[in-house]
């Protein structure tokens, strides 16, 4: 199975064709959304950090700009850093260099201010959206595909419609060779067992365990029985409005979305699997719509697959986001957010593999440009980076010795 | 009115209701027919059995959470009468 895409000097292949201009640090955000305001086509991956962190914090945001910068669907890449940042843009420069793409770098510090960097930033994006411009879509192998799969505004009907037809279109693509991931490990809780017998080998197994029961360590940790009961819940006033009860009915509904294909391994987070591994991962994160679809991108995932039974607008700057419902009232009352209806399942009689079917040739069209409806209207609000403050990983033993169901 | 639903699995003990329902409306179900308790909305879950406090509600085969109250057939589940326990302190 075939689509035209484009491939990268690290041989990965590209969706899309973007020039990213990328700040690494939050100082630089205006200077980067007014030089990508002068240069069409250009994308301004705006974000809150880069500063005053420590440790897995500052970890994370580095690993999540370099994996941006490097990702497929960028042909080139304009840094813009302030220049007494922690996270240093050589760092990010460097990434981007060994990636093999053109990379061009202002610090506003060293330009003399922000009108200064604007200019030279302006002229620089010019001439790298040139070359953005002159690379052309070649074949490519369905089995170079990876597909990022998300729930968001989950309802029961997700369950049942939405997150089966992604799976079953995710084991589509996996059974051609290509690879799918599934994450948001707090709203797993439950589904370990299932996951772990997916798992190819004992190793991957307990991986499975460990993510879940960390996650769920760090959700109890998290917790703050002084504040109101609102604050303490573990699914949204949306989840259970539309019939979901607990996060492990939301889990059981959720994980479907992952299909049936065995777990080959599970990833950290913003981090590409080993070269040549290809099949199901699981990305160790939690469910923040943006900060999990930042991370499976940067795992390499050049689509997303998005459902949502509430109803849910967004998108991603670097990515196309599918949106995908179970809910017939839903896809009626806001059809504009949607580009895909799975509710026949539900209320037609469809089958999972008819709607699996469909949906694998959505997303082959996508792969070879059709716009989404997220980029249509221009939705950008999934590009956030992890955070990880003031959680102190637990031992490993400590984690497993609280749980009664160790893989092996 | 009879009104649409599905179970996910024949030994599950909840139903999911697939329109807005309304209290003395039927429900066919592999369990029987199940006369629902309390109005219904689209998608929401009602017990085809009759459950006591602490028993496990079951759906995709499952536990999904545990009864808070003794309750018969017929009744809407939602988090006011179901709790779980995972991810809790």
């Amino acid at each position: 199975m075939k689509f035209m895409g484009y491939r990268r000097p690290d041989g990965r292949v590209g969706v899309r064709n973007y020039l990213a201009i990328i700040p690494s640090v939050f100082c630089a955000n205006k200077t980067v959304e007014r030089i990508a305001a002068q240069v069409p086509g250009a994308i301004a991956l705006k974000h809150p950090v880069g500063c005053s962190q420590v440790g897995l914090d500052l970890e994370l945001t580095a690993r999540t700009l370099c994996a941006m910068g490097c990702h497929p669907n960028v042909g080139a890449v304009l840094i813009v850093g302030l220049g007494c940042e922690r996270f240093n843009p050589q760092e990010l420069y460097d990434a981007v260099k060994a990636n093999g793409k053109p990379v061009e770098m202002l610090l506003i510090q060293k330009e003399g201010g922000t009108t200064n960097t604007i200019r030279r930033g302006a002229e620089l994006a010019k001439k790298l959206m040139e070359y953005v411009q002159a690379q052309q879509r070649v074949e490519c192998d369905v089995s170079e595909l990876m597909i990022a799969t998300k729930c968001g505004g989950t309802d029961a009907t997700s369950g049942l419609a939405a997150n089966p037809a992604v799976g079953n279109m995710a084991d589509r693509i996996v059974a051609e060779g290509g690879s799918a991931i599934l994450s948001e490990c707090n709203e797993l809780l439950g589904t370990e067992d299932m996951l772990a017998r997916r798992a190819v080998s004992p190793e991957v197994a307990q991986k499975v365990y460990d993510a879940i029961y960390e996650i769920e360590d760090l959700l109890q940790s998290s917790l703050d029985t002084d504040l109101a009961g609102n604050r303490n819940e573990l699914i949204s006033p949306g989840n259970f409005a539309g019939g979901v009860s607990s996060v492990v009915e939301k889990a059981l509904g959720g994980v479907h979305k992952s299909g049936t294909s065995p777990i080959v391994d599970v990833l950290q987070y913003a981090t590409a699997p080993e070269k040549g591994k290809h099949g199901l991962f699981l990305m160790d994160y939690e469910s923040h719509d943006g900060e999990v679809v930042t991370g499976m991108i940067g795992c390499g995932a050049q689509i997303v697959a998005f459902t949502t039974g509430r109803g849910n607008p967004t998108g991603h700057p670097l990515a196309p986001v599918l949106k995908v419902t179970g809910n017939y009232k839903t896809y009626a009352g806001m059809k504009e957010n949607f580009d895909f209806d799975a509710s026949g399942i539900i209320s037609a009689g469809d089958t999972v593999e008819d709607k699996g079917k469909e949906l694998l040739d959505l997303v082959l069209r996508v792969a070879n440009g059709e716009l989404t409806v997220a980029e249509q209207i221009g939705g950008d609000e999934l590009f956030c980076i992890a955070r990880r403050h003031g959680y102190h990983k637990r031992d490993v033993e400590q984690l497993r010795a609280r749980h009664s169901c160790p893989a092996d | 009115m009879l009104r649409k639903s599905m179970m996910i699995h024949p030994q599950d003990s909840v139903a999911m209701v697939l329109e807005d329902s309304k209290k003395g409306d039927v429900i066919r179900t592999p369990r029987g027919e199940i006369t629902l308790l309390e109005d219904v909305e689209f998608a929401h879950k009602v017990l085809v059995t009759p459950l006591k406090k602490g028993e496990p509600v079951i759906k995709y085969q499952e536990e999904i959470g545990y009864m808070l109250v003794d309750a018969p057939a017929g009744t809407w589940i939602h988090n006011h009468n179901m709790g779980c326990d995972r991810g809790k302190v």
